[in-house]
């Protein structure tokens, strides 16, 4: 391990990381443009130099590799002048439109130009003209003149999607980025171009003037759109401005997860969170032939729990019949086990999931739900749901609404009638809402506690990023409450008030989740 | 009978007052009509809502929004008055203009008056000196609240 001194304190760093990683691993920032960590130095922006003694020029933090006893300075008077010069390079040619730059707020040039306060220009030549809105790819709009030629949106088209769409064409101040013979970029990891981009130059239309990032609260989660888990940044509505906003959500990013998805995420788990506003069920009812009786959950749980009880007591638990999904958390999968399986002895637990899809060698899994390798570590017995085995049942739970997705509505409909009581605790409206006796809404991922086990068994704690709004109840409370008034196992379940708690049980219990 | 005594002092006070100021403002007015002193002039009660007082050069009025000269409003929707605005009373929705030049432009714009304290600040955060508060007018009255919620047509006039 090589001891170097950066701005006069000794460190030990890893051998072989440059002066910039290592100056970042001891908290000391270096300002950059083009370094970004999935890439390899590149060395364009010129933002990094420091002072290294002994050696009469700059130097280079991002490409300059740590040696035995480096004496760097990250901030004397020479790295200052420095980089105020290159800030002045890159602010010649930059237009001065952060008003309605989507990037302002979150933009590294601006922040950097407000820390070493550039604020007088010596620039009095009119601007050089640009493209102003170039369409870069399916998503993304890329404007020229904002563009600090940095390459990173380059490295990222060559090494991680190595679709290799777009270069630096053309020479001296006639450089720019194109892309080839007026090939899109379209694959699904474009959306990453417009969140590595340091300035505003490549802008995401998703996200394009829909507000200003400092409107946004960022909240962390995890994407739970395929098996991958990959970690997100949901950026939601505040609540101001006040105007009614069309989503909570305005867009989600990648988290840097090395383990996980590295600095990336796909375009479907980016684009795709139209599903959190979008035909939720919100009212909690309960249907007695044509007519709709809005009650409390205290309430549904207690005519549940009736119906339960009494076919318990008729020892009809062949009868009962529960359908789970695999976008339950780790805690609720177990609960369901505890609760129905080990608590009631009800052996009919069938599996209904949303189909799957295409998935790619990277990040996203042909499994569309996020938690299928949860449910083979919690240990559940599940079958498909056959549609005979349905009708034979008298009391039918079916968590989520992905049965209607599989089978055709009449004989799902003609299945169902036969069952005397249906509940469905569901996220989204869907063709069983018309079918079931009580609707229960339900928060989704985004919206409880919990933990998810990815594709490659990581066990992904996470933490409600908005708040859900429905009248409905989060599935581990709802099974919780249904043991409480079945009386199943009292003394094992009141210790489990939270979703932490079922998680301590289920470390405990499932030597997986150790 | 102390306290009684107490308010008959204030309002001997009270009317002297009033005594004071008339006899003042008369003498200056006769100085004036003699011509002896022309430069102080007594207090005139201006005959508001018939006659009104001009306005100071900076003073607050209601808000207008400004048009380029080819008549499309002067704001990129840059949202910089939603965010200075402390009583949160602006907003404002963006949307595309085709002009790669402009980018910006705003799709609503709303103003609710009845939430604004009239502090200016929109006007002093905004780029493009599209949003100015020097029309003047200061009976922003209404019998309805939703007629003080100013849209961009209403803003633009």
């Amino acid at each position: 391990m090589p001891k170097i001194f950066i701005d006069d304190r000794a460190v030990e760093v890893a051998e072989g990381l440059t002066l910039l990683q290592a100056a970042e691993s001891v908290g000391i920032p270096i300002p950059h443009f083009c370094y970004h960590p999935a890439f390899p130095p590149e060395g364009s922006c010129r933002m990094c130099l420091v002072e290294i003694e002994g050696l009469p020029k700059l130097e280079l933090a991002c490409s300059t590799v740590v040696k035995e006893g480096l004496r760097v300075r990250t901030m004397s008077p020479k790295v200052v002048e420095a980089r105020k010069s290159v800030l002045e390079f890159l602010l010649a040619e930059h237009p001065l439109d952060c008003p309605i730059c989507d990037k302002a707020g979150e933009c590294k040039l601006q922040d950097y130009f407000e820390e070493y306060g550039l604020f007088k220009s010596q620039f009095k030549e009119a601007k050089e003209k640009r493209e102003k809105k170039f369409k870069l790819g399916r998503n993304l709009i890329l404007d020229r003149e904002r563009c600090i030629l940095c390459t990173r949106c380059v490295r990222f088209l060559n090494e991680i999607t190595k679709t290799e769409d777009a270069g630096i064409l053309n020479r001296g101040i006639h450089s720019e980025v194109g892309i080839f013979e007026s090939e899109f970029i379209d694959n699904n990891y474009s959306g990453n171009l417009a969140q590595i981009c340091p300035v505003g130059a490549i802008t995401d239309t998703d996200f394009r003037f829909k507000t200003r990032v400092w409107f946004l609260e960022s909240r962390e989660s995890i994407c739970p759109l395929c098996s991958r888990g990959c970690n997100i940044i949901m950026d939601s509505h505040a609540g101001y401005p006040r105007t009614l906003p069309t989503r909570r959500v305005y867009r989600v990013r990648a988290r840097q997860n090395l383990d996980v998805n590295f600095h990336w995420i796909c375009d479907y788990g980016r684009y795709g969170y139209a599903y959190l506003d979008e035909g939720r069920e919100d009212r909690l009812v309960w249907k007695k032939g044509d007519r709709e009786t809005r009650l409390s959950w205290d309430k549904a749980a207690q005519i549940l729990s009736e119906k339960i009880r009494s076919l318990v007591h008729l020892r009809k638990n062949s009868r009962i019949g529960i359908v789970l999904h695999t976008n339950l958390t780790n805690e609720e999968l177990f609960l369901a086990d505890r609760v129905f399986r080990k608590g009631l002895g009800v052996e009919k637990l069938f599996l209904a999931d949303p189909p799957p899809g295409k998935g790619d060698e990277f990040l996203l899994t042909a499994d569309r739900t996020a938690n299928r390798r949860g449910l083979q570590e919690v240990g559940l017995p599940v079958q498909a749901p056959d549609l005979k085995a349905l009708s034979g049942l008298d009391l039918l739970l079916i968590f989520g609404h992905y049965l209607a997705a599989g089978t055709s509505p009449s004989d799902l409909k003609n299945a169902l009638e036969k069952v005397e009581t249906k509940a469905l605790f569901a996220s989204h409206k869907s063709g069983l809402d018309g079918l079931v006796d009580f609707v229960i809404p339900v928060p989704v991922i985004a919206e409880k506690n919990g933990s998810l086990t990815n594709i490659d068994g990581r066990v992904q704690p996470f933490v409600a990023g908005l708040s859900f709004a429905g009248d409905g109840i989060a599935e581990w409370r709802a099974l919780l409450d249904l043991a409480r008034e079945l009386k199943v196992e009292h003394k094992y379940f009141s210790r489990l008030a939270s979703p932490e708690a079922i998680y301590r049980a289920l470390r405990k219990e499932i030597p997986f989740f150790k | 009978m102390i306290k009684a005594l107490g308010y008959f002092l204030e309002i001997i006070k009270g009317g002297l007052i009033t005594v004071r100021h008339f006899v003042t403002n008369m003498w200056f007015h006769t100085l004036k009509v003699l011509g002896l002193k022309a430069k102080r002039r007594g207090a005139v009660t201006i005959q508001y809502p018939e006659e009104k007082k001009e306005l100071a050069a900076r003073h607050r009025s209601l808000h207008r929004l400004l048009r380029r000269e080819d008549g499309k409003p002067r704001c990129v929707s840059c949202l910089l008055c939603v965010t200075v605005c402390p009583s949160e009373c602006i907003s404002v929705e963006a949307a595309e203009d085709p002009d790669s030049e402009i980018q910006k432009v705003p799709a609503k714009f709303i103003i609710d008056l009845s939430r604004c304290c009239f502090c200016g600040f929109c006007v002093e955060a905004c780029p493009e000196d599209a949003i100015r508060m020097d029309t003047g007018k200061i009976e922003v009255a209404e019998y309805r609240r939703a007629d003080l919620i100013y849209d961009l047509d209403k803003l633009l006039k």
